[in-house]
């Protein structure tokens, strides 16, 4: 498996679909999307999926912030605490064995079909 | 004062497991933002998605320099993705949402077997590597 314009495709459709009409973020699809149909592993999948998230919550930002509905002031302060997390999680990935990785992204798939559910 | 430390250590919280996994965190900063801090969840929405958009930056910088990401695939992905969520929620007055939402959550949750699966190959893979 490899780079596949119609497969990369799919994957940006089907999550941005969802996203735009349930609430979801893309990433419970973008990451099981490029692992099971892409054939890139667990770092390289987390990697890319958060760098197409700075481009889709961007856009849904400007929808959200044209209609004033942010507060920055919470937002940076969070921000100060997610910038160190986002820092040690993407430094210090590759020291946890994928299978733990995967499993842990398959539990929160688990949790997150569940919720949709009921 | 409390309440400041209390949104740091939320980011921490949420932007480590989001840069590890691969995911945004709204997931864990809208329920939050609504449940602690009395966020209505329009505002928690809009706060999230602020918050998520500094955090993948952060993110997509330290993972790049570690040579992950792949650009191609963040740029189809990515492109084709806004243009899918503009028009759905051009589309969302005319869908079920109650059904879509059922079918979503089974694809899930098949998905995540599929990952499961996955999961447990990895293992046996890893644990083979240590014993041999």
């Amino acid at each position: 498996m490899g780079f596949s314009w119609p497969k990369a495709a799919a994957v940006g459709i089907v999550a941005g679909f969802l996203s735009g009409l349930l609430g979801i973020g893309g990433g419970v699809i973008v990451v099981p999307g490029l692992v099971l149909l892409l054939g890139l592993d667990q770092y390289s999948a987390a990697a890319t999926s958060v760098a197409t998230i700075v481009l889709t919550a961007a856009a849904g930002l400007v929808a959200f912030g044209v209609n004033g509905s942010v507060d920055w002031g919470t937002a940076l302060i969070v921000f100060v605490g997610a910038a160190m997390g986002a820092w040690a999680g993407a430094h210090y990935m590759h020291k946890i064995p994928e299978y733990v990785l995967a499993g842990v992204f398959t539990l929160v798939m688990a949790v997150a079909s569940v919720r949709m559910f009921f | 004062m409390l309440e400041i430390i209390g949104l740091i250590l939320l980011g921490v919280f949420a932007g480590s497991l989001a840069a590890t996994l691969g995911v945004g965190g709204g997931i864990i900063f809208v329920p939050a933002l609504v449940a602690l801090f009395s966020f209505d969840q329009l505002q928690a929405q809009g706060t999230s998605l602020a918050i998520i958009v500094m955090t993948a930056v952060v993110g997509t910088v330290t993972h790049a320099r570690a040579g992950r990401v792949d650009w191609k695939v963040v740029a189809v992905v990515g492109s084709s993705g806004i243009i899918a969520a503009y028009g759905a929620a051009t589309l969302a007055q005319s869908m079920n949402e109650d059904l879509l939402r059922k079918v979503f959550a089974i694809v899930l949750a098949l998905l995540a077997i599929r990952m499961g699966l996955r999961t447990y190959r990895l293992w046996r893979i890893s644990s083979a590597l240590d014993s041999g």
